[in-house]
């Protein structure tokens, strides 16, 4: 608890206590059956070396889908170790304000970018180190909402998840009050939800008042975004008082301020303070199974040394590239078929323009407003929707995606470089639907550990490209209505969605709507790649809301 | 277009606004040392480097010019990736020996002289070339130089942007963040933010 500082009323140790009691409780009264109640030991073939060493889960990846799970299974009172392919980092000292210093937090480790719209990786939506990519993703985190869950009843398209909204609502609103989510209340485009935000939203910055002026002129309604960046001091279990966020700007590579509610700073901090283990520099290799095909532990390389931690269950959450291809590099829960199928990614396509005002894009969360809108749009010719939000960009970030889409150079280039603090974006973030042309594969070039690079399709298909022409309209509209000048569009896609989905049959899904695996009696999988449809909005919100969640299946199947 | 006064940055580093991790990033790259002496590349390959550099970000006012080609050749050399590549392109240390080797093949093709030997406008000559996907060559058929240009404007377009000059001249001071930002609407700045000079 804080040592000078009063709670205040409505902030109060987040993680409440009559959610979290309970299940402690009947965890820890029944721990003696918990080894019993996995039939392992009898069925091994040869006795374990060292039974000492058999931990009761391995989580790999501490990002969105790995720490809250970690978190909640340590505090059930389980043996918890998690591995982390990146090293642990001390934001305060290590993180530069400086986009190339920051280069780091990514997964560097290079992909193969094929089809007709091959998607960026790196910076773009990969990260590295305890926290995963949370150390670098912008915070945006809009609940999904209850027609994203359900595209093809709606539409006739994509897939539907395989239960509703109400499943997640819970959490949803565990997570907001346990992060800190700075945002308005009531959600204009939500308003009857249970719970506010706990904090209000944070200020906008000038590419945010630009789109709310524009907006407001062309009856579009908008919205200060919900992010989870601290609008103020917060006081969270585990970790003790964040600070609040300063507006530095910076949320797309690391905060140095722990305000940005990345996951080095929340939920594996509370794991720790109730027994979890987390090891860094530790990169999984092999996943080992008996004979009748549980899985006995992992192998991993930390500094040069080749380990094997053993494990009564498994929680792969190494995100929506590494965890198919370590399925792949293993042949496991392979028998669907469907393992790097159905690869999704959110059209993300910005508008971008010149205007007179200064807006110094470095200040202020990148996205501080947004409008859902088009979440549903009556002029729709295409199945989903998407959101709009307003992007301040870093100037390394832009000049290197302006030359991709414009090809300036020379003179020319150095000139319009010059109008950087006059030029503001808007962006969407599209639903997309899955399709056979995009997968992940592993390709035959391989990388300095001697594993096989992985490969990934992707050819925005008829309704991405519907939504693309409908957004960009829009945009060039707002932007316009804004006094822009100068106006461009890039056609950009992010986040890597889907390929080891959830579904109700092991015939055409990985894992089943409790997050596990159909092949593997003890593997779970949370991350975004157990998605069955990509949602139109950010993702990091509902994979954390599906860790705690597969957490709280998993605890209760121990209780069966 | 806006300008900005010289030295803004620079006196910005020996402030407090910026963080010491912050401001050693930004004097390597500051100080780095102006005779490098390439590693992956040969000499006549690192010079022809330098050259295109030199067209994609021409610097006539600046005594010294940022030089980009170092960041190129320590990256080759350590073989570092920036998580990605797109699949129809061979690995990076091959695109750039055979797409630096075309731009050759172009400057042989159009004028019978290496692209080191030509003036600036042959050199932009060459280069518009590659920027339209039409250059000459036939490494060409081994790399694709649309994408070959992209990638090598981009990374070159990442140190440039990412140097301490580059950003006064832009306007740049997010580096100073401490302690923090309070004026972030439209038109509001803070003392350190520099204000626009009229030329």
């Amino acid at each position: 608890m804080p040592d000078e500082e009063v709670l205040e009323e409505g902030v109060l140790n987040p993680v409440q206590p009559e959610i979290q009691d309970p299940l402690l409780k009947s965890i820890l009264a029944e721990s003696e059956a918990v080894p019993a109640a996995a039939p392992t030991e009898q069925e091994q073939a040869a006795p374990l070396p060292d039974p000492a060493d058999e931990v009761d889960c391995v989580v790999i990846g501490t990002g969105a889908g790995g720490a809250p799970l970690l978190a909640r299974l340590a505090m059930a009172g389980l043996k918890v170790v998690a591995l982390e392919a990146g090293p642990r980092r001390d934001p305060t000292k290590d993180y530069a304000t400086d986009e190339k210093a920051q280069n780091f937090l990514f997964w560097n480790d290079e992909r193969l970018s094929a089809g007709q719209n091959p998607v960026a990786f790196g910076k773009n939506n990969s990260g590295t180190g305890v926290g995963g990519s949370t150390l670098h993703y912008t915070a945006y985190t809009p609940r999904a909402h209850r027609g994203d869950l359900q595209l093809h009843t709606d539409f006739g398209q994509g897939v539907d998840w395989p239960f509703g909204i109400e499943e997640l609502e819970p959490y949803y609103e565990e997570i907001e009050h346990f992060l800190g989510i700075s945002g308005p209340t009531p959600y204009p485009w939500d308003p009857t939800r249970r719970k506010g935000y706990p904090l209000a939203p944070l200020p906008l910055n000038g590419a945010a008042q630009l789109m709310e002026r524009a907006c407001a002129q062309l009856g579009i309604q908008t919205s200060p975004a919900a992010n989870a960046a601290l609008s103020a001091r917060y006081y969270q279990e585990g970790i003790g008082w964040r600070e609040a966020c300063t507006n530095r700007g910076f949320c797309q590579a690391g905060c140095n301020r722990g305000a940005k509610a990345s996951m080095d700073v929340t939920f594996l901090p509370l794991a720790e303070s109730y027994g979890a283990e987390i090891r860094a520099d530790a990169y999984v290799t092999e996943i080992e199974r008996d004979t009748t095909g549980r899985v006995t532990g992992v192998v991993y390389e930390q500094h040069g040394q080749t380990v094997r931690q053993r494990c009564r269950h498994l929680f792969l959450c190494a995100g929506a590239v590494e965890t198919p291809r370590l399925l792949m590099l293993n042949e496991l829960a392979l028998s669907s078929g469907h393992v790097g199928k159905n690869f999704m990614a959110h059209p993300g396509m910005q508008v971008w323009g010149t205007f007179p005002e200064d807006i110094r894009p470095y200040k202020g969360i990148p996205g501080g407003l947004i409008s859902e809108d088009t979440h549903r749009p009556k002029d729709a010719d295409f199945a989903g929707g998407y959101l709009l939000q307003s992007i301040g960009v870093m100037p390394v970030t832009f000049a290197t995606q302006m030359v991709r889409q414009r090809k300036l150079w020379g003179q020319p280039l150095r000139d319009y470089m010059r109008s950087y603090n006059h030029i503001a974006g808007i962006n969407i973030l599209g639903d997309c639907l899955p399709h056979a042309a995009n997968f992940m594969e592993l390709s035959d070039e391989k990388d300095a550990r001697g594993l096989p690079k992985p490969r990934l399709h992707f050819t925005a298909q008829e309704n991405e490209q519907r939504m693309n022409r409908h957004a960009e309209k829009l945009m060039r509209q707002i932007w316009e209505a804004a006094g822009a000048t100068d106006i461009w569009a890039f056609e950009r896609y992010a986040h890597v969605i889907g390929t080891a989905r959830m579904g109700r049959s092991g015939d055409d899904a990985v894992v089943n709507p409790e997050g596990k695996a159909f092949d593997v009696p003890n593997l779970y999988i949370c991350d975004n790649s157990v998605f069955p449809s990509a949602l139109s909005v950010n993702p990091a919100l509902t994979i954390m809301a599906l860790s705690l969640r597969t957490a709280d299946k998993f605890l209760a199947s121990l209780r069966a | 277009m806006p300008h900005y006064p010289e030295g803004t940055v620079r006196a910005l580093l020996a402030t407090s606004h910026v963080t010491p991790a912050t401001k050693a990033a930004l004097e390597a790259r500051l100080h780095a040392s102006a005779d490098y002496a390439p590693q992956f590349f040969d000499t006549d390959t690192y010079q022809l480097l330098r050259a295109v550099a030199a067209r994609l970000f021409p610097q006539p006012e600046r005594e010294t010019p940022i030089e980009l080609a170092p960041n190129v050749d320590q990256r080759l050399t350590a073989g570092r990736a920036d998580g990605w590549r797109y699949d129809v392109m061979p690995p990076d240390r091959e695109a750039y020996r055979l797409g630096l080797g075309g731009i050759n093949q172009a400057a042989q093709a159009q004028f019978q002289q290496p692209f080191t030997a030509l003036d600036e406008a042959g050199q932009d000559a060459v280069l518009e070339l590659l920027a339209a996907g039409k250059a000459p060559g036939e490494n060409w058929a081994q790399v694709s130089q649309k994408y070959f240009f992209e990638e090598l404007l981009a990374e070159l377009t990442e140190s440039y942007y990412a140097h301490p000059l580059a950003q006064e001249e832009i306007g740049y001071v997010g580096m100073a963040d401490q302690p923090g930002w309070t004026r972030i609407g439209l038109n509001q700045l803070e003392d350190r933010e520099p204000t626009e000079v009229k030329l």
